[in-house]
């Protein structure tokens, strides 16, 4: 099977000025993982009802969140389409903005843009086997089309889930590889780097840990998200199993100021992650991803 | 009759005087030795002998380097968003060089692109541009080699060419046409009078003498984006001060950022520039940490990806970044000495 290009999949909503955040509030906080660089899940939902009601998006997209008075920055809507109740978003604290958002409560306000971006191609996922590789808060993007898969469970074939952290504290969204685990239908595969005394899982980095779990090319997709040197250790391993460039996605972050292809910064090659991704296959990426990603 | 128009020089400033009952006129004016576009204040037409080009281009009339998106205020209800006022008044660009036109063509797609730039495009269709021909191009203009002549346009709605003591005037859009309709001290212009427009520009076209070779720049830039010896060659003298991208009239790379003050604030967008590392930076990784990476990311930018994204090079030879740069790094020296083909 072949994806060709999926940039043109992207959807420009014109509403008047795209700049203008929409007001949202905190409902609730989770701490996914502690210390200096913690990682938070936020669940918000607008402030204006209307636009509760009316707004959609579909996994892999992503949104500029503000802190008015400290700035904006991107996070990819980490909840499934398929689930409405509320909307979230993961934020590792490890800058100007992702420091205020640790620093708000629930009940507060935030400013929200989007959702911008294309998404991850459902059509072309349909009827195929799905591989998930995922590392650290890079599985917040993949985890929106991972329960969205789940909610429409036949609509696809076999799942693998390939998650791994820095150590078992660094694993995030617990209560989802618990509930993953459980699933007779999804094979979840969880991994550390260093393990500790509470650890009896596998040990070793993620693309070495896919490479073991070795899932079959056949009418298979990969979908991997995580650090940038995971992902460039990862690519060579898929094709290792017979992975061709289009078979494999990625979703890719970069520093985003404007979020709408004109602020310039987040190009690899002539593509803009914000304008033609944040979803690249493989193949649309090649020839940049050694050197500027 | 040729169907063209001619105004002598000395109505220049009536004309000009009209103009501001209905616009906003800006002109190429002098501070402290730097030329910019300023206000017409009335009077003073002297800067028809001294102007050649301005150092920022016209781009700040539409993008200008510091601007306020919108302003927010928190109070019990939460945070309330309202916009700036805007300026209704139309602006009208006196003198605007034939490159510089070009390039807000070039600007006008990316602002236009997937999501319109409310910002940019309302000043943009707000702004009447009335071109004036450069006779007296730089050393480091390359204007000829982008497909542009240095005295004539398209992309104003009037175009001036200096026929001695008049100017020959072109309409090039309805709203040019209008503009001069009605216009005091304007004339029909003689056959002598094109055929000397002809010859003036002609003359001006020849005296570009730098150039760059564009025919195949895509075929030869490819295979040389991981050429790491020679960017950093290229770029070894590169101080990375960022002027060639601020004061380019196609550089439209921003920030965007907030100021607060107790329970109100602004959120402004400036420009910024691919030249400097904190561009590109993220907490934990920079795509762009060396220097050669960001001055190969400015060339390619310029042409290779927006060829590839809008089919045109987001360059058009006004030779600013040369004239500027304060160790005189040049961009048609990079082109230029790019490998051949193989």
């Amino acid at each position: 099977m072949t994806i060709a290009d999926i940039s043109h999949r992207r959807k420009f909503l014109k509403t008047g000025n795209v700049y203008l955040p929409h007001t949202a509030k905190i409902e609730k906080i989770i701490d996914e993982t502690f210390g200096e660089r913690a990682i938070r899940t936020f669940h918000f939902n607008f402030k204006d009802e209307k636009l509760r009601e009316e707004f959609t998006f579909e996994s892999g997209q992503f949104a500029e969140y503000s802190v008015f008075g400290i700035g904006e920055a991107p996070f990819c809507i980490s909840s499934s389409p398929t689930r409405k109740d509320h909307l979230e978003f993961a934020v590792l604290r490890i800058g100007k903005v992702t420091n205020a958002l640790h620093r708000l409560g629930v009940g507060a306000e935030i400013g929200f843009r989007g959702p911008y971006g294309n998404s991850f191609p459902l059509d072309l996922l349909q009827g195929e086997n799905l591989v998930f590789v995922a590392g650290g808060i890079g599985l917040a993007p993949l985890r929106s089309l991972i329960w969205n898969v789940i909610d429409n469970r036949d609509k696809y074939k076999n799942v693998d889930i390939i998650y791994g952290a820095r150590s078992p504290s660094d694993l995030c969204f617990k209560y989802d590889l618990d509930t993953w685990d459980k699933d007779k239908t999804v094979n979840m595969v969880t991994t550390v780097d260093r393990s500790d005394e509470s650890w009896t899982g596998r040990v070793g980095f993620v693309p070495k840990v896919l490479e073991e779990v070795a899932p079959s090319a056949n009418n298979a997709i990969a979908i991997v998200c995580g650090p940038p040197i995971m992902i460039r250790f990862t690519f060579p391993v898929l094709e290792k199993l017979g992975f061709n460039p289009e078979q494999m996605i990625t979703t890719l972050e970069k520093r985003m100021k404007c979020g709408i292809g004109k602020c310039g910064r987040c190009n690899i090659g002539n593509l803009y992650v914000c304008r033609d991704g944040p979803v690249f296959t493989y193949a649309q990426i090649k020839s940049f991803i050694s050197s500027e990603y | 009759m040729t169907g063209k128009k001619k105004i002598s020089k000395g109505n220049i400033e009536r004309l000009l005087n009209e103009w501001s009952q209905e616009f906003t006129v800006f002109v190429p004016s002098q501070e402290n030795g730097v030329a910019t576009l300023a206000k017409w204040g009335g009077g003073d037409t002297s800067f028809l002998a001294w102007y050649r080009n301005t150092i920022t281009p016209a781009k700040a009339n539409f993008f200008p380097p510091m601007e306020e998106m919108f302003s927010f205020r928190k109070d019990r209800e939460g945070y309330h968003i309202e916009l700036p006022p805007t300026d209704e008044r139309k602006q009208l660009i006196f003198g605007i060089r034939p490159c510089d036109a070009r390039a807000l063509a070039i600007l006008d797609m990316t602002f236009k692109d997937a999501y319109e730039d409310p910002y940019y495009l309302s000043k943009r269709n707000n702004t009447v541009l009335i071109g004036l021909g450069c006779l007296n191009p730089y050393d480091s203009c390359f204007c000829t080699s982008l497909g542009i002549s240095p005295a004539e346009s398209t992309d104003v709605d009037l175009m001036l060419t200096d026929i001695g003591d008049q100017f020959l005037i072109e309409e090039i859009t309805q709203k040019g046409r209008e503009l001069i309709a009605t216009a005091s001290g304007v004339e029909e212009a003689t056959e002598a009078d094109e055929g000397k427009a002809k010859e003036v520009k002609e003359a001006s076209y020849k005296k570009v003498a730098k150039k760059i070779e564009t025919e195949d720049i895509k075929e030869k830039l490819l295979p040389a984006f991981n050429n790491q010896d020679y960017w950093e060659r290229a770029a070894a003298k590169c101080l990375s001060c960022g002027i060639c991208t601020f004061l380019c009239p196609t550089c439209y790379c921003f920030d965007i950022n907030d100021e607060m003050v107790k329970n109100q604030g602004e959120r402004l967008r400036s420009w910024d520039s691919c030249a400097f590392p904190i561009y590109t930076k993220m907490p934990m990784e920079n795509p762009r940490v060396e220097k050669w990476r960001r001055v190969r990311q400015r060339v390619y930018h310029k042409y290779e990806f927006y060829p590839m994204s809008f089919g045109v090079i987001a360059c058009t030879g006004c030779g600013r970044c040369i004239r500027q740069c304060p160790v005189n790094w040049d961009i048609t020296q990079a082109l230029n000495g790019l490998p051949a083909k193989i």
